[in-house]
């Protein structure tokens, strides 16, 4: 039951080669961070540039492990950028919409 | 290495602040102004407006306090305001002398009056004040993310010891089962690493192989995203659970030709539109497995009733109704590829590749607020499916139903192929008409007028040919009707 006749099968088959079983989740996540970062950049809007944050996170907590992380760093510290600029430009606080 | 990038990236944060901040106080403004004593009296009342410009500035006829806020002007408006100010400070700060002003009556009178009025306390811009309160929404902001990190770290090593509370308890019956357990495919040789795989903060996959009858054996534990703090929001409102999933292949040789499931009936209803071998050859609505003594949770669809008599025997139906609440379902398929593929038309043109497999999905019990200790009620699911690849290499079809296999096997593959006729044709069409230009080209290449009289001459007779052939094809079918 144990010990095969034959030598033991190895290599793991190249898991999720079907690209529509994917979590589609850090892709979007990630373009999504860099529109609002652009966006609070150029706009000079606050609230666009943190928003960019919380989506570089978001993207990274999904992200797979085999996934660049040269990508989620250049996302990362492009948002945190913009969140530094717009307080340089305007150091007044973030008004709510309310 | 992940967790350094987080801190390092959040300690920017609060830096940024600071360097915002402090960059308005280096300029070269008199120190005077901030003393807390000049702004207490304006404190109270400049935090319930907090307007971006100022308004005008009315002073009192004191000096000092003059000089003080007039120039507490904002730096964008100073050059606006500076002319009036030094206008308006002139003015008053003199005593007031008739002789002098005998030509400005009405400007006294207006001072005069205006000294009756009330103060008007002006709105210090928020940024300027000394206070962090005004930065409310940012601090708001930064706490959200530090709650976003925490919740990161959290999930992810609750993730991490579920995932090896599951792997401690099952390590034994699968060493026992299998020769080879944990494989990341790095190494040329096939030794176990006896780990589990970590694809994600979420998934952790084994692969087990190295037994007889079947290949090999993929587990997936996919957890819940309990790293992502908006996927445990979202759960708040719609639970779920982690699940279990494993994938056997079998050799060829091992398994019969059968289509069967049987699960939970949302489970099965959404396999049957999903899976590409469920939506061909099982076409009837799940059906119900009291007639086997199953609970009603479940429900069971088959290619036909002989494969389900066979596999429902005591010990599956015992597994199957002692942990009918940790099954989500139980695919056995000879067809199996997973799930429809979304294809174009125009691109279908082979069959998807089948492979022999059976898929299992468990649901872990906790519905999301598992503890290690609920894997070890897995267990015995585990032994299902050990119990499950022996059952399916003995378990054989008789004749008629190897028949009607068969049938049912041609029968798809040949709707496969009238769906797809009208793309082969097309294909082949333009394969020929390839051919027939590739020709062309060498005849038009070719430098020698010789040789291209030559080639040309035997195009023109393989083509004559090729007519005469289809005429009297044509002719054998005319007389034929006749």
């Amino acid at each position: 039951l144990t010990e095969p006749p034959f030598p033991a099968r190895y290599k793991p088959p190249a898991t999720e080669t079907n690209p529509a079983l994917e979590d589609p989740t850090p892709d979007y996540m990630n373009l999504l961070g860099m529109v609002f970062s652009m966006c609070g950049l150029m706009l000079k809007l606050k609230w666009c540039a943190w928003i960019a944050v919380y989506c570089s996170f978001i993207s990274f907590a999904n992200s797979r492990s085999s996934e660049d992380t040269k990508q989620m760093m250049s996302s990362f510290m492009l948002s945190i950028s913009a969140v530094v600029m717009s307080y340089l430009q305007n150091p007044q606080p973030m008004s709510p919409p309310w | 290495m992940k967790n350094l990038y987080l801190f390092i990236a959040v300690l920017f944060i609060p830096w940024s602040f600071t360097l915002a901040k402090y960059d308005e106080f280096e300029d070269g403004d008199d120190i005077m102004e901030y003393d807390d004593n000049d702004f207490a009296e304006f404190e109270d009342v400049s935090e319930d407006t907090v307007t971006e410009s100022p308004q005008r500035i009315i002073t009192t006829e004191d000096d000092e306090e003059e000089a003080t806020v007039e120039l507490e002007g904002q730096d964008e408006n100073q050059e606006d305001f500076d002319d009036a100010d030094t206008q308006e400070g002139d003015t008053e700060s003199e005593p007031y002398d008739d002789e002098e002003f005998e030509g400005y009556e009405e400007k006294p009178d207006a001072s005069h009056s205006k000294n009756k009025d009330p103060i008007t306390i002006v709105n210090v811009p928020a940024h300027l004040q000394n206070s962090w309160e005004s930065y409310y929404m940012e601090i708001l902001m930064v706490t959200g993310l530090l709650a976003y990190i925490m919740n990161y770290i959290i999930g992810k090593n609750k993730n991490n010891r579920l995932a090896h509370a599951w792997f401690n308890t099952h390590r034994e019956l699968l060493e026992s089962n299998f020769a080879l357990v944990g494989d990341d495919g790095t190494n040329k040789e096939a030794t176990s690493t006896g780990k589990l795989n970590q694809e994600n903060e979420h998934i952790y996959n084994l692969w087990c192989s190295g037994r007889v009858c079947c290949e090999g054996m993929l587990i997936q534990l996919k957890f819940l995203k309990r790293q992502d703090l908006l996927n445990v929001l979202a759960r708040m409102m719609r639970p779920a659970s982690d699940q279990v999933q494993i994938k056997v292949t079998m050799n060829d040789e091992d398994m019969d030709t059968y289509v069967f499931a049987v699960g939970t009936r949302k489970a099965l209803v959404r396999l049957q539109k999903e899976m590409q071998d469920l939506s061909e050859f099982c076409s009837d609505k799940p059906k119900s497995g009291a007639k086997y003594g199953l609970p009603d949770s479940l429900a069971i669809l088959s290619e036909m009733g002989e494969v389900t008599e066979g596999m429902m025997d005591a010990k599956m139906i015992h597994f199957l109704t002692h942990y009918a609440d940790k099954i989500d379902s139980v695919q056995f398929s000879d067809q199996f590829s997973g799930p429809k593929l979304m294809q174009e038309e125009g691109q279908l043109t082979k069959l998807p590749e089948t492979k022999k497999t059976l898929l299992f999905t468990f649901n872990v019990p906790g519905s999301g607020n598992t503890s290690p200790k609920d894997m070890e009620s897995l267990l015995p699911l585990m032994s299902m499916v050990i119990y499950s690849i022996d059952k399916a290499k003995k378990f054989r079809l008789n004749r008629e139903g190897k028949q009607k296999a068969d049938k049912n096997r041609a029968r798809v593959e040949e709707n496969f192929l009238k769906l797809t006729h009208v793309q082969r044709q097309e294909a082949a069409q333009s394969r020929r008409e390839e051919k027939k230009r590739a020709e062309k080209e060498r005849i038009m290449n070719e430098e020698d007028p010789e040789k291209q009289r030559r080639l040309e001459e035997a195009a023109l007779r393989r083509e004559q040919k090729k007519l005469e052939k289809k005429q009297m094809k044509m002719k054998q079918i005319k007389v034929k009707a006749m």
